[in-house]
């Protein structure tokens, strides 16, 4: 349901843009018929009909207006309900255009299994506060089966804040959860970060040894690259001791080498 | 047991102690990029046969060939197959047994049961390329050495992150286009030679770019797991033409589609575009610009690397692996080549053996494919980029920042 606000919104977001496309010799009546074809868009359907929006993101780089009136546009369209495809479409052109303005819409694909991913795929893009926060707000709200690609999002993002919402994942009954935990906490790698890998590793399971070497090896170098060299070597020596498989062992005396010649 | 002829390589790293450790420390300031041969018993002091016991992940199309050109030497053994497909697993499984006279070779629906295997020492990767990273990067955690197919990497941060990971664990990881140095001799030895003079720039005419598929759903095959094919990417419903294997790129196979490939464009991309590195000697380097020509509507585009030379991408008038150079006699360099004898897969084998580095190392391969990567940002934004080849990231151009990489589907993380 679209409120009269927010038509109103849109027309004056269309407005806004048809002005900029004149000014960037767009063809708007193609770009309005292509958001037309949107509504009915579906598997099977001819993909070349959506290309005149394509177009007209291309042709707004450094138009920030008018590329705000597209993701508005792209966003209007997602909320009014679309095929799967179609969602498909947009999320991907957002996963360019998109900004904090679309953030709400994308949030609100995250715990439907068929949509997680793809809104995911424009939302871990969106470099931006309220994006992470949608992403860990989502996550105890979603289904384990979704949890890994959430996880990852917030790993890749390196934010500190994360630590605290992914660590007591390590400890997940799924493994595919357990392990997309610790590689995040690997990403992030920061103290608290290795604090949790280092607590978990303790008492891991066999089939989770090599899932969190791999992410303490990897939240070592990052500390290494952020100065933090004593930590980086703590977490080293913990990784270079009995119970590791060989190939890990020499990993770690490589990284404490490498930390040995860093000044 | 592998084979009750022979006994299969032990795993490398259990031979590894403290002599790998004071090598290691020989390197503080250059570290090794490979652990020492010495060290995995490959000196012929320790080690109880110079087999290598091997596995497949991917071994349909261009995995079919592969297996059969690593089966068909006999210092390799191949223990276990992956693939999405059974009636590929069971085919290719009878292969293998058929060849050792046994029937030993088992076979997993998920590559991760063949990566936690220890009695395994390399692997060969010949999955569709949005694969790639995942297989190459879990190998390597389980210290594994591994032969990709090309092209390697299906975004820019794969790249970085296979080299990183093949680095961290000291294995030895193969791209696997042999093209670059058997298809493109003569314009290599030109230059190599210094027949050129000095060379200036390179040409590569290929193509299609990748398109998006939305090809309508059909029934899914029996026996094929079309999720876990999927893998990493969009999920999309089944049809023949997005998972064909087929060597076409015009909309029938997965080589045509954004979500599997770069197309034509890392396709073909990685044997014209790494035998042009190759010939211009690039390898060691990444591009620091690409530069996006639109005239009158014919679009092609042009990396600049650091020391100035270029490789033009469908340069208008120019040929393929075109080469302009000063054209006064140079300099002579001898031309890199294979190790053992075998080809590309003998080099690979030769290296997991000797731990020397490659012809095709994952990183002269990941530069490859940054180039094609770059040439694809160009034209999808339509626009020049500056690429920072230390931070990995396009230079003030947050809309082109976007496409380092994709989110992948749960339950795949990189």
């Amino acid at each position: 349901m679209i409120s009269n606000d927010m038509t109103k919104m849109t027309l004056a977001g269309a407005a806004t843009l048809s002005a900029t496309l004149a000014a960037v010799e767009i063809d708007s009546a193609a770009v309005d018929k292509a958001f037309v074809t949107l509504k009915t868009y579906d598997w099977g359907a001819d993909r070349n009909a959506l290309n005149p929006i394509d177009e007209a993101i291309n042709a707004s780089h450094g138009d920030t207006a008018a590329l705000r009136a597209l993701e508005k546009r792209l966003v209007d369209a997602l909320e009014s309900g679309l095929s799967r495809s179609a969602q498909d479409y947009v999320c991907r052109r957002l996963r360019v255009v998109g900004t904090v303005q679309s953030v709400s819409a994308l949030a609100a694909l995250l715990p439907n299994e068929e949509t997680s991913h793809i809104a995911r795929y424009a939302l871990e893009r969106i470099r931006n506060q309220r994006a992470t926060t949608a992403l860990r707000q989502a996550l105890p709200k979603i289904s384990n089966k979704l949890k890994p690609g959430l996880i990852g999002a917030l790993g890749v993002r390196r934010v500190k804040r994360s630590v605290n919402v992914i660590s007591p994942l390590l400890g997940d009954s799924d493994i595919n959860v357990a392990r997309a935990a610790a590689h995040a906490l690997g990403l992030i790698g920061t103290p608290a970060a290795a604090a949790a890998l280092s607590e978990y590793a303790k008492k891991a399971p066999a089939a989770m040894k090599i899932s969190v070497a791999d992410a303490s090896l990897l939240c070592a170098e990052q500390m290494l690259a952020d100065g933090e060299k004593a930590q980086a070597i703590a977490l080293y020596t913990e990784l270079k001791g009995e119970g590791q498989p060989q190939h890990v062992k020499v990993a770690a005396m490589k990284g404490m080498l490498t930390a040995a010649a860093q000044k | 047991m592998a084979n009750p002829k022979s006994e299969p390589t032990k795993d490398p790293g259990k031979s590894l102690g403290r002599r790998t450790f004071l090598k290691a420390a020989a390197g503080v300031v250059a570290l090794p990029y490979f652990v020492p041969a010495s060290a995995l018993g490959q000196d012929g002091n320790t080690a109880p046969s110079n087999r290598i016991v091997m596995a497949g992940v991917g071994i349909g199309n261009m995995g079919n060939g592969d297996l059969g050109a690593f089966l068909g030497r006999n210092d390799v053994q191949y223990v276990a197959l992956s693939d999405v497909k059974k009636n590929v697993r069971d085919s290719q499984a009878n292969r293998v047994n058929e060849k050792y006279g046994n029937k030993d070779c088992k076979t997993y629906n998920d590559f991760r049961d063949i990566m936690v295997r220890d009695d395994i020492d390399a692997v060969h990767c010949a999955t569709p390329d949005h694969w790639h990273a995942i297989v190459v990067i879990e190998a390597c955690r389980n210290g594994k050495d591994i032969y990709c197919q090309k092209p390697e990497t299906k975004t820019l941060r794969e790249g970085k992150l296979m080299v990183e990971a093949a680095r961290r664990y000291g294995r030895v990881v193969s791209g696997g286009s042999q093209r670059v140095l058997e298809d493109y001799r003569g314009i290599v030895n030109a230059c190599w030679n210094g027949d050129k003079g000095n060379v200036k720039s390179i040409n590569v005419n290929v193509g299609p770019l990748p398109l998006e598929c939305n090809l309508k759903g059909e029934t899914i095959p029996d026996g094929f797991d079309w999720d876990r094919w999927l893998g990493p990417a969009p999920w999309a419903p089944y049809h023949p033409y997005r998972c064909s294997g087929s060597y076409n790129i015009n909309g029938t196979s997965w080589r045509s589609f954004k979500d599997y490939s770069g197309g034509g464009m890392t396709d073909w991309g990685a044997h014209h575009f790494g035998g042009a590195t190759f010939a211009i000697d690039v390898r060691e380097l990444e591009p620091e610009e690409v530069i996006f020509h639109n005239e009158n509507g014919k679009k092609y585009a042009t990396c600049r690397f650091p020391n100035g030379k270029l490789i033009h991408h469908n340069y208008p008038g120019m040929g393929n692996l075109q080469v302009v150079g000063t054209d006064e006699k140079g300099p002579s360099k001898p031309v890199p080549t294979y190790a053992g004898t075998g080809g590309i897969y003998g080099d690979f084998i030769d290296c997991v053996k000797t731990r020397k580095r490659p012809f095709r190392d994952i990183e002269f391969a990941v530069h490859t494919a940054t180039v094609c990567h770059l040439f694809l940002a160009a034209y999808e934004l339509e626009r020049s980029l500056k690429w920072d080849t230390v931070k990995q990231q396009f230079v003030d151009d947050g809309q082109a920042n976007r496409l380092l990489d994709v989110a992948r589907r749960e339950p795949w993380v990189l």
